[in-house]
């Protein structure tokens, strides 16, 4: 292999280990203040891709041509439209079921999943057609010999960074944040203490659909297209990513979603050359395997976590 | 120490179906401290519960500086300023000794007066100042008692509530945390303090109620009930 094929794994693989990321924080923090997984999570990231393009379209018709300010309309619209999707999912569905058995959450959210899908497909004009994407990041590059640094990767990356890190500091740095980890630890206490409980349980779910729409758009602006149907390996996925890093820890669901782009870029390069034959779309077999073996043998995921001790 | 600061009327709470509270009256008056005493499941930690809308009860009215904290959500009674020391502590264990102190003053807004605060529980309590960036689960069991008192001041409230204080403390330190609570007492805080040891209860409450399986079969000042026998013989051995 070259060193510039080489470097273009490396890169794809970070591209996508912070997009894992980004949907990993969401589960992680869903589950670490409600103890729910929620299954439509993956799709309420394609259903931001959507509306970051939607919004793309309306800004041309209006005549706005800017790809600067194009792009920071769609991520702001984007964002504020999926966290408030998000607060309405855990008002109406999630925090009225609180007391159900959890398998219910997780079969309601499973079927919203199916409905934000089917919703785009029907009624998104020809949404069951994949969509162009537009490339609005400059394309320039560099070249360091064989090895090619693109602006448009570089742009993302970093941008997916500061995302994970503002989540981050939230968390970590803030009042809010503060009463989130309260929340994750002891919802009871948390309540004693003056917190409101139903307002932090809808920001962090807000919070977590927002980086999902963040997700969706870094998807959609470096692969050029999306699709209604994007959201359900993105969400098994991410999903896998944050119980690998033990569900419930934020270092853990980031470090997870990269080890998940890491063993399908191992997948990728590593099978074919072991068995010569084997296609490069076997990397998520191969990558899932690894994280089915993983579960077998650390049940807890990497970062073991006790109930008492999340976020 | 006459007004009435809270109280609770007629008051049914429960779980799931029966009712465990029955009909509980009670009166807690300003400046005091009241106590509420009763034996293992009588139902003391149910009506800490009902006060803060934990457990939401069933019927009658929690009076509370004139207002029905009944059907509040449990941030707004804590607004009204209630505070509570839990039952066990419930120090968070993944947060810091000064979060947790934070945490206390959630809704106190002044920095200032925050910072003030929590200077004064480190005055009351210097070991916690020394471990102010330890993590609370790491901290020995009277450490946690310690913070989880110094919590409960952190938002100054006008009423605090302390369920069983003493539990799972040596002799020693029982002594030493009733003895804050009187200091806490002689600050202007009303205390509800609820407790199995009667003894050292007694020796500080004003005022007290014995509990039997959620109805007040006992009332008066604490000299009155130590000197009750029917009482000393049926709850306290
Ligand atoms: N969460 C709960 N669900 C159901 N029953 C409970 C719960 N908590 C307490 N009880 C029952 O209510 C009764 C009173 O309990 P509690 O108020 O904790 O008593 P105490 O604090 O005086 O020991 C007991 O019979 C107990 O079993
Ligand atoms: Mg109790």
């Amino acid at each position: 292999m070259t060193l510039g094929l080489l470097s273009q794994y490396v890169f794809n693989g970070l591209m996508l280990g912070m997009i894992y990321a980004m949907v990993a924080v969401g589960f992680t923090l869903f589950f670490g203040v409600l103890d729910v997984i929620k299954f439509s999570h993956g799709d309420v990231l394609m259903v931001g891709a959507f509306t970051g393009l939607a919004t793309y379209l309306g800004l041309q018709a209006l005549g706005v041509d800017s790809p600067l300010v194009q792009l920071l309309v769609m991520t702001v619209v984007a964002a504020l439209a999926m966290g408030l999707l998000g607060a309405l999912i855990a008002k109406y569905l999630v925090l009225p079921l609180r007391l159900a058995p959890p398998l219910n959450t997780l079969l309601i959210t499973l079927m919203l999943g199916s409905v934000l899908r089917e919703a785009v497909r029907l009624f998104y004009p020809q949404g069951s057609n994949p969509k162009p994407f537009p490339r609005l990041l400059p394309a320039d590059f560099v070249s360091f010999g064989a090895f090619t640094l693109r602006a448009d990767s570089m742009i993302l990356l970093l941008a997916g960074l500061a995302a994970i890190v503002a989540v981050h500091l939230l968390i970590t740095r803030t009042k809010l944040g503060l009463a989130i980890r309260a929340v994750a630890q002891d919802a009871e206490t948390a309540r004693i203490m003056g917190i409101n409980f139903e307002f932090i349980v809808l920001l962090t779910f807000a919070i977590g659909s927002g980086m999902a729409a963040l997700g969706g758009l870094m998807n959609g602006l470096y692969y050029n297209e999306i699709n209604f149907g994007m959201g359900l390996l993105l969400g098994v996925i991410g999903f896998s990513a944050a119980v690998i890093g033990g569900l419930g820890n934020i270092y853990g669901a980031i470090l997870g979603g990269f080890l998940f782009s890491a063993l399908q870029s191992i997948g990728a390069v590593a099978l074919p050359a072991l068995f010569p034959g084997t296609s490069t779309a076997y990397k998520d077999v191969f990558a899932f395997a690894v994280v089915i073996i993983f579960m077998a043998w650390r049940p807890t995921g990497l970062i073991a976590e006790k109930k008492s001790e999340r976020v | 120490m006459s007004a009435t600061l809270l109280s609770v009327e007629n008051v049914y709470a429960g779980y799931d179906k029966a009712d465990v509270l029955q009909d509980v009256s009670l009166a807690v008056a300003a400046g005091s401290i009241t106590c509420i005493l009763g034996s293992n499941g009588s139902g003391k930690s149910t009506l800490i519960r009902a006060i803060l809308g934990l457990t939401k009860p069933r019927r009658g009215r929690v009076l509370f500086d004139g207002a029905d904290l009944v059907g509040m959500p449990t941030h707004r009674i804590v607004g009204t300023g209630i505070a509570c020391i839990p039952e066990g502590r419930k120090v968070f264990p993944k947060l810091s000794v000064l979060e947790n102190l934070q945490l206390g003053a959630y809704q106190e807004g002044d920095q200032g007066k925050i910072a003030r605060r929590i200077e004064q529980v480190f005055g009351i309590f210097p070991r916690l100042a020394e471990r102010s960036a330890q993590l609370a689960g790491t901290m020995s069991g009277g450490e946690q008692a310690m913070l989880s008192i110094g919590r409960g001041m952190m938002g100054e409230p006008k009423l605090l509530l302390i369920d069983e204080p003493s539990l799972g403390l040596s002799p020693r330190l029982v002594k030493e945390n009733f003895a804050v609570i009187r200091r806490i007492n002689e600050l202007g805080i009303t205390v509800l303090l609820v407790e199995q040891n009667v003894h050292q209860t007694l020796a500080i409450a004003h005022h007290g109620y014995v509990l039997s399986q959620g109805r007040v079969v006992a009332s008066g000042t604490a000299r009155e009930l130590a000197e009750n026998a029917e009482v000393r013989a049926a709850y306290f051995g």
